[in-house]
């Protein structure tokens, strides 16, 4: 059973890979077999672990019917593909468009207030300076209501440089991240024929 | 000359053949290259050890040393939250850091939730507790599920964040039951400990590909205080970086290299049951640097992925960067020719 399962994980890894030279039926197999297994594999998840512990046990085993009322307004989600009563899906949207308001004010702590508060912290160190001297010069390049020239157009400058580091250092991760999913399969494929052989 | 000007033209698939040898070789013929440990890392190690009964009981003989039934007797009063909120695709750097994370708890006797809002991540859950657990019983440890952790499985995610405030009051009323449709309360790591709620499960750890781990800094640490400690994907790891400096985030393993620095540290300290102490880090003993062999059979292949693959990462990045160089060079001895014609 390992074996048959090992032999099915090579063929799908090496039909992807395949598309490095080009596009062809193996890989196209791969792409839509892993969209239907995902799928397949999510309905039942969610029906067991959602829909039968909240809405079938809760009311119809524990009678709690209260829970209508959410059960209602997802039906609502449905409507969507109606081309007469699709209004009705907002109501749902705008119920959960005010869960995400609810969070407004302590996203306003964590992202904003206690960055400012850790931007403000005396420059005892030649790495906080940097930082300090960062913050400011990267806002004064978002400023455009002052031309970018003089003494203030060297400081924006600054703030260039501040951010092009930034993105050689996020697309340095890239390159490693992608190296690091290329290395996982590999591996798998290594540890098999290895193992194969072996 | 001629040969660096071609590579200007050098059909990609060339490039893509390259790339793949220098990554199968370094797999096949593993080799020891150090791997040094970064503070986020040590941080996040440190705070988890921190919760060991090896470190909190107490030494009821007086021989200075916290012997294994001492930890054992000892009433458990901290556990560590699993979050994993990711799929298969970006297994390959997830993966290792969260078996690491899992094998220090086990070695240390560390309690251990886990716990998904995809339903995709609930088989992976399963196989990091099976590729631990299965490896550590061999040693002869017997390791029950529902008394040294527990796993809460797939939820739905609309109970995202009433699991994730409600936790703030009690576990048990949070999450009801486990994956296997036993309630908490009846489970040993809840019943016979003292572990209720944030107070005690101190510590989140959140292993994804996104900025997933902000909502546990934005509700959970900023109503109950809760460290977040966050496992990511390298593309996301210089987004990370405010958060630790801000202190909201008490540690991350990024990438691969997160992970196998992590590795390391439970290499090193936690199978050799030891406390983390930076002086034994710079200068570790025979024990400790024996099981750094990744070439040696001495800890399991499973356990040491990441290094491996951080071998191979360093191949690759060097190939890379020749490219980058003799691609440039092309380039402008190119641009020196056009402007000589002109």
């Amino acid at each position: 059973m390992t074996l048959i399962g090992e032999i099915i994980a090579v063929f799908l890894t090496l039909a992807i890979f395949s598309f490095l030279y080009k596009d062809n039926p193996a890989y196209r197999f791969a792409e839509y077999l892993i969209v239907g297994v995902t799928v397949g594999y999510g309905l039942p998840l969610v029906y067991k672990n959602a829909f039968q512990p909240f809405v079938l046990q809760r009311i119809f085993v524990e009678h709690k019917f209260i829970f209508l009322i959410p059960v209602f307004f997802g039906i609502l989600f449905w409507f969507r593909f109606s081309r007469n009563y699709g209004w009705l899906s907002r109501y749902p949207i705008a119920i959960s468009m005010g869960m995400v308001g609810a969070g407004v004010t302590m996203s306003m702590n964590s992202m904003v207030l206690v960055q400012v508060r850790q931007a403000m912290i005396p420059l005892e160190t030649f790495n906080i300076f940097l930082i300090f001297l960062g913050t400011i010069t990267v806002m004064f390049y978002f400023f455009f209501s002052k031309a970018h020239t003089g003494l203030y157009g060297k400081f924006s400058r600054i703030g260039i440089w501040y951010m092009m580091i930034g993105f050689g250092a996020s697309f340095g991760y890239t390159v490693m991240a992608r190296i690091s999913l290329l290395i996982g399969r590999l591996q798998f494929l290594a540890d098999t024929f290895k193992g194969w052989i072996a | 000359m001629n040969f660096i000007k071609n590579l200007q033209g050098l059909d990609r698939r060339y490039v893509f053949v390259f790339i793949a040898v220098a990554i199968i070789m370094p797999l096949i013929f593993p080799f020891n290259s150090l791997t040094y440990t970064t503070t986020p890392v040590e941080n996040l190690y440190q705070l988890i050890d921190s919760y060991s009964p090896y470190v909190r009981a107490d030494d009821l003989n007086g021989d200075g040393i916290i012997s294994e039934e001492e930890a054992i007797a000892f009433k458990q009063d901290r556990a560590i939250f699993m979050d994993f909120f990711h799929d298969a695709s970006t297994m390959p750097e997830l993966f290792p850091m969260e078996v690491a994370v899992m094998r220090h708890c086990i070695y240390r006797r560390v309690p251990f939730f886990t716990f998904t809002i995809m339903e995709v991540a609930a088989p992976i859950i399963e196989e990091a507790i099976s590729v631990v657990t299965d490896e550590i019983q061999k040693t002869g440890r017997v390791i029950e599920r529902g008394k040294d952790y527990i796993n809460i499985g797939y939820k739905p995610p609309a109970l995202y964040l009433p699991i994730l405030l409600g936790m703030g009051d009690d576990i048990a009323a949070a999450v009801e039951t486990d994956t296997d449709g036993n309630r908490i309360e009846n489970l040993p790591m809840y019943r016979d400990t003292a572990i209720r709620n944030y107070t005690q499960m101190n510590l989140v750890y959140e292993t994804s590909g996104s900025d997933q781990g902000l909502s546990w800094m934005i509700y959970a640490r900023s109503r109950f205080g809760v460290n977040v400690g966050v496992g990511l994907t390298a593309v996301m790891a210089a987004d990370q970086y405010p958060y630790l400096q801000s202190g909201q985030c008490v540690g991350m393993t990024a990438g691969l290299k997160g992970a196998a620095e992590y590795e390391n540290l439970v290499d090193m300290f936690a199978m050799n049951n030891l406390t983390f102490s930076k002086g034994q880090l710079d200068n570790p003993t025979e024990a400790m640097m024996a099981n750094l062999d990744i070439t040696s059979d001495t800890v399991p292949t499973k356990f040491k992925m990441a290094r491996l693959g951080m071998n191979a990462q360093s191949v690759a990045h060097i190939l890379i960067i020749v490219f980058i160089i003799l691609g440039n060079i092309g380039y402008f001895l190119e641009k020196k020719k056009q402007n000589k014609n002109l």
